[in-house]
């Protein structure tokens, strides 16, 4: 692979406290590919995001195009790197453009204005997540997959290489879900950009990404495509629930099914009272 | 330009001209307007008019700017709406450094010493402000320290460590008021009241830089600050380093209210009414909350003013006092709204 345009991972670490959250971490990611991070909860998959994303001090050890990220200064960083967390309310109401058009800060000195140009690439940005009727529309009245798209949005603006985002799917009903994966792979296939993402589904992880990592207690299990990845003895073991792989046969997609465990209840201590009605 | 700007530049024009126009000195409409136009033709007129109205206005005006500004921008950078000058303890430590100055300047202690006759004319004018400034940084530094140290470093944790700084060094200045010359006192408690009336052209060269500086940097630091109204890791993954704007606004806040509380006295209210108003009315991004708090916020002040003015004959109401009214009654009529 192309170093060029890569994201480079060697021997990640994160200690907090006393408390190893991230042990050696090494991957890899090419231009215009789809990583999914998965891991249950507390694997330390936000962790790595904000280490690869530069929120975290990575101590040299994540480099983006050939540069560490710790020789980057912020506005170069933000150039590069576009980070969609999940939002705050904004406490006054900004409305969907305005958010859309944080995306031109990193681009912008502080005595440059708003061009034509810059108008139409935060238009452009908005039609592409097709949100074109919402402009106006205060921000926080918009619903999670809208949202989600809006800031993917203001991440086009800002004309990143390189988009993380930390559960972009968590609280979206399951049209949403596929809507926003769908955006997110054409965006990396289409315009060459590299999308870093965590998951909890895995099924939407094994068909919507090139490349998965699987963390678990924050080590590095397993990384690689999806088939790779994705073993029922492997995923057994990290998320402690029996399960099983298979391919549909119609359409190729991959399936991951878990079974519910033998016990479906268990043993309550004592000290749990029964409510008084 | 849309119809609200149109009309809050109107506003802007006329204010400061209408309150002209009132006064305790028995000036007709016509000797005014020939004052304002061809200058006045009796020299005491032309004192009251130039030396004693105008400034006063101009000086009106620049203070409900200063404070209206300093209130937005601290609502900016907490992320939270009722963050204002006084709810940081800005205020109090003004207030404790103008107490100080003033409790030392008129100590019987400096008397002895001959401190008035030893110092230059304008050396007290200067101190005051000064002490102020030194004191609103002191707070400043204080909630810093806190947040860093104790609270944590979330905005609502700062919020309290302001309000924790302010009662301490209200709580501070009160006891250096009750200790020292009962006099000195007098012009302390006046003077925490919040007034006018001791306003010199002077007055007006020294605040004008300051606000006019820090309202420059707020509008051209407008897009780093919109982006802190998504919460500080949104702000920094577009490349906006928080920490360094933060203080940066802390102390553009210190200056304003320290230059403004320093030579008026203590104004509550506006820096948190003014910025309520003005989101709702003109949008909430920071260079037309910024600019909408200069307009809107100076007249405001003018009329305020004249109110203050006017309202009992023959002597002055503290404008402190008339703002937190306006302000206390304008909260109860929002909540109410808010609820229906």
């Amino acid at each position: 692979m192309s170093k060029t345009c890569s994201l480079f991972a060697t021997n990640v670490n994160l200690k907090i406290g006393q408390h190893q959250i991230l042990s050696d971490i090494c991957l890899n990611v090419g231009a215009g590919k789809v990583m999914g991070v998965l891991g249950p909860n507390g694997a330390g998959k936000t962790s790595l995001l904000k280490m690869l994303s530069g929120q975290l001090a990575s101590h040299h050890s994540v480099s983006w195009n050939n540069k560490t990220l710790t020789d980057y200064d912020p506005m170069s960083l933000a150039k590069q790197i576009a980070v969609v967390n999940q939002l705050n309310e904004s406490v006054f109401a900004l409305d969907l453009y305005q958010i859309v058009r944080m995306g031109l800060l990193p681009h912008k000195s502080l005595l440059s204005r708003q061009t034509p140009e810059d108008d139409k690439s935060i238009s452009d940005a908005i039609s592409r997540v097709g949100l074109d009727n919402k402009i106006q529309q205060s921000f926080n009245s918009l619903s999670g997959g809208e949202q989600q798209r809006g800031l993917i949005a203001r991440a086009l603006v800002q004309k990143a290489a390189l988009i993380v985002l930390d559960e972009p799917v968590n609280h979206l009903d399951i049209y949403y879900q596929h809507q926003v994966l769908k955006l997110l792979r054409s965006l990396a296939h289409k315009l060459n950009i590299t999308v870093v993402m965590s998951l909890h589904d895995l099924n939407l992880a094994a068909n919507y990404c090139d490349h998965l990592c699987l963390l678990d207690a924050g080590k590095m299990v397993a990384q690689g495509p999806p088939e790779h990845v994705l073993t029922s003895q492997r995923l057994e073991q990290v998320f402690k629930i029996p399960c099983q792989i298979r391919h549909d046969t119609n359409n190729a997609a991959f399936r991951v099914d878990f079974y519910p465990p033998d016990e479906l209840e268990i043993d309550l201590p004592q000290s749990i009272e029964k409510p008084r009605i | 330009m849309n119809k609200k700007w149109m009309l809050l530049c109107v506003l802007v024009f006329v204010s400061p001209i209408g309150a002209l126009f009132f006064g305790a000195a028995d000036l007709s409409n016509g000797q005014l307007i020939h004052c304002i136009t061809q200058g006045c033709q009796d020299p005491v007129n032309n004192m009251i008019f130039w030396e004693i109205r105008a400034p006063r206005v101009f000086v009106g005006f620049l203070v409900g700017a200063g404070l209206a500004v300093a209130g937005a921008t601290l609502q900016n950078i907490t992320r939270n709406g009722l963050a204002d000058p006084y709810l940081f303890g800005v205020v109090s430590g003004a207030g404790l450094g103008a107490s100080i100055a003033t409790l030392l300047f008129d100590s019987k202690l400096a008397e002895q010493i001959g401190l008035m006759q030893m110092l230059p004319d304008l050396s007290f004018s200067l101190a005051l402000p000064f002490a102020a400034f030194l004191g609103a940084l002191f707070s400043v530094f204080l909630v810093q320290i806190l947040v860093s140290k104790t609270f944590g470093s979330k905005t609502e944790h700062m919020l309290l460590a302001g309000i924790a700084v302010s009662f301490m060094l209200s709580a501070l200045s009160h006891f250096l008021l009750f200790l020292g010359e009962p006099f000195a006192a007098n012009k302390v408690i006046f003077w925490l009241m919040g007034s006018l009336a001791r306003v010199e052209t002077w007055y007006a060269w020294v605040m004008l830089p300051v606000v006019v500086v820090s309202v420059a940097i707020l509008l051209l630091y407008g897009r780093h600050m919109d982006a802190l109204l998504l919460g500080d890791e949104n702000a920094k993954t577009l490349g906006v380093q928080v920490t360094r704007l933060r203080i940066l606004s802390l102390a553009i806040c210190a200056a304003l209210t320290a230059c403004i509380v320093s030579y008026c006295g203590g104004i509550g209210f506006v820096g948190l009414m003014i910025p309520h108003i003005v989101r709702s009315w003109l949008g909430v991004t920071s260079r037309i909350v910024t600019i909408g708090c200069v307009l809107l916020g100076g007249c405001f002040m003018v009329w305020v003013d004249v109110l203050a003015r006017v309202a009992l004959p023959n002597q002055e109401i503290p404008i402190g006092i008339i703002t937190s009214a306006i302000g206390s009654v304008f909260f109860l009529i929002v909540m109410s709204q808010r609820r229906s």
